[in-house]
């Protein structure tokens, strides 16, 4: 029964070692995908590669849908899954300096470690970078921590918030993904782009 | 054929079956059975009707009574600043977070003890910690709080200190009147069960 | 005899594919761990293993090491991510060797210069490392492993991201097409 760490199933310490190894599995896929190239990560907003919102629908819709199938048939308990905590003011501040930082830079942090890994200067670069960006964070942290802590939301599911079940919820997020990919490929045929 | 409508073709039927098939909601239990019997053959879940008067008369603030009787029997009696939760909706999600805890000492009574064993062993086994079942339930508070015998002159000291005890907790509690308790009483104060810091209830951690 | 021009492309993996595959990764994740991936938060570790090491004294009256202290008793360098942001290194150099796209250069567009592609990148990272803080995550932690166990603020982190990206996407558009 699932989480197998919260259940005592695997030691803490074969927890940190399979996340080794479930990190190797990211990488891999990240860089496979080409998430290891700046260009075709900036892609998606300019329509010419669209490769950062397949990827990224798709697996968000396969876990999710494994998660709610492992549910139903009893092989997980999702009340100790961890659910990312909704701070609302830093959520959206957060996200919009990420946001720039994303079409600044091209990178985000787990396609900038992936870009670095194969000797993508940039990517190694951007790491620098995020490690200032946080160490800029930290040292003035009294600055901002209050708008870091306030509207705290709990953690609520999207779900929830709309009122529908987790199911539904799900067979919509499918059907707007699965729209979002058609808009893309249509996209990718209308502005393509040499790669260099 | 292409991969995108592979795609749909594959998550939407998924989806469509996760949409429509209830969620299940059965919650796991966290002990084994020789676990739970363990505990019940060493009675660490029964708490006196003394320390429960106790603190009660103290105002202690992490004493949470918790009457498991059906409503009527609630509200024709019950134990000061107690609420009410029937055995038979335990398990409804708005009491989870009563229930499982770490802050509050929850007391489960009935007016004897089996509805409240009841509600401790089904708690007990899924996990949660800092329930606790009043001995005797109400037909034995009534006898030893409220009412309760003076002992004949032949017997202990304790005894009679247990006497006084209730006598004054039992005018405190049935008439509200300032009570006045003498030193024999620390005696049977003294082994208050204590709220158990909860063993790593274990929470995933995240983010970033 | 016509002669077709042949476009530069490096083989990837098909993205829907991939997207399946990485899912996996994160339900393995959820499965094992109970927390879907992450990234921003190693990096968050770091610095608060360097800050406790270098200035011992003002680390502890730090906010921001005592808010992360919080959650992560003992050693900040013995947690979940950063184990796993080392595997990323280890996955993502295995796939470039196989795929043989192992090669130090600077991926710019020729409309700018290698220089100013690198001082982007840094202030791409600066901006994205402090954002991340705020925002409690990054991409892959808050977006990502977020969407996938339906959490509001993942979502709306999400929302955020893509947004002000889209938006600004035609202020930088020089530096990439």
């Amino acid at each position: 029964m699932g989480p197998l760490v919260l259940n005592n199933i695997i030691s803490e310490n074969t927890n940190l070692f399979l996340a080794f190894i479930i990190g190797i599995g990211f990488g891999f896929v990240l860089e496979q995908s080409g998430f290891s190239s700046s260009r075709k990560l900036a892609g998606v907003f300019y329509g010419y590669d669209t490769v950062v919102l397949k990827v990224f629908f798709t697996a968000a819709i396969t876990a999710m849908l494994g998660l709610l199938f492992f549910s139903l048939f009893g092989w997980i308990d999702l009340d100790l899954i961890y659910i990312n905590p909704t701070y609302l003011t830093s959520a959206i501040v957060g996200g919009i300096i990420m946001g720039a930082g994303f079409i600044i830079g091209g990178y985000c942090p787990g396609t900038s470690v992936c870009g670095a890994s194969i000797g993508k200067i940039d990517g190694i670069v951007f790491v620098v970078g995020l490690f200032l960006g946080v160490l800029i964070f930290g040292l003035g942290y009294n600055l901002w921590d209050n708008l870091y802590m306030v509207k705290f939301l709990g953690s609520p599911k999207i779900s929830q918030s709309l009122g529908l079940s987790d199911g539904i919820f799900a067979l919509l997020l499918i059907l707007i993904a699965l729209a979002m990919f058609t808009i893309g490929e249509w996209a990718e045929r209308k502005f393509p782009r040499e790669e260099y | 054929m292409k991969p995108r409508v592979l795609l749909a073709l594959f998550t939407i039927p998924l989806g469509l079956i996760i949409a429509a098939v209830p969620q299940n909601k059965t919650k796991p239990y966290r002990l084994t059975a020789d676990q739970l019997l363990e505990e019940v053959n060493t009675r660490t879940q029964y708490i006196t009707p003394e320390d429960v008067a106790d603190m009660i008369v103290n105002k202690d603030p992490s004493l949470r009574l918790i009457d498991v009787r059906s409503q009527e029997e609630f509200e024709k009696y019950s134990l000061q600043g107690a609420i009410n939760i029937p055995l038979s909706d335990l398990l409804s999600d708005k009491y989870t977070d009563i229930l499982n805890q770490d802050v509050k000492m929850n007391v489960f009574y009935s007016n004897g003890t089996v509805q409240s064993n009841e509600a401790w062993m089904i708690t007990r086994q899924l996990g949660y910690t800092n329930n606790y079942v009043l001995e005797g339930g109400v037909n034995y508070w009534f006898d030893a709080i409220l009412n309760p015998q003076k002992p004949a002159t032949a017997n202990s000291d304790e005894e009679f200190a247990k006497y006084d005890f209730r006598k004054s907790a039992g005018q405190a509690l049935g008439g509200g009147m300032a009570v006045q308790f003498n030193d024999n009483q620390s005696a049977s104060a003294a082994a208050k069960p204590v709220i158990k810091a909860a063993p790593k209830k274990k929470k995933a951690s995240g983010g970033c | 005899m016509t002669e077709s021009k042949e476009i530069k492309k490096t083989r990837y993996l098909n993205p829907y594919i991939g997207g399946v595959l990485l899912g996996l990764v994160l339900l393995s994740a959820n499965f094992i761990a109970g927390r879907g991936l992450g990234a921003s938060g190693a990096i968050k570790s770091t610095i608060v293993a360097t800050m406790t090491t270098v200035a011992p004294a003002a680390s502890e009256r730090s906010g921001f090491v005592k808010e992360f202290r919080e959650s992560h008793q003992g050693n900040p360098m013995k947690t979940w991510l950063v184990f796993e942001m080392l595997g990323v290194v280890v996955g993502g150099f295995l796939s470039g060797a196989i795929a043989g796209r192992l090669k130090f250069k600077v991926e710019h567009s020729p409309k700018i210069t290698s220089r100013k592609r690198l001082i982007l990148a840094l202030t791409g990272g600066v901006l994205f490392g402090f954002g991340s803080q705020l925002g409690r995550g990054c991409t892959s932690g808050s977006a990502l492993s977020g969407m996938a166990v339906l959490s509001l603020g993942g979502f709306i982190t999400m929302m955020a991201i893509f947004g002000t990206a889209f938006a600004l996407a035609y202020f930088f558009r020089k530096n990439w097409i």
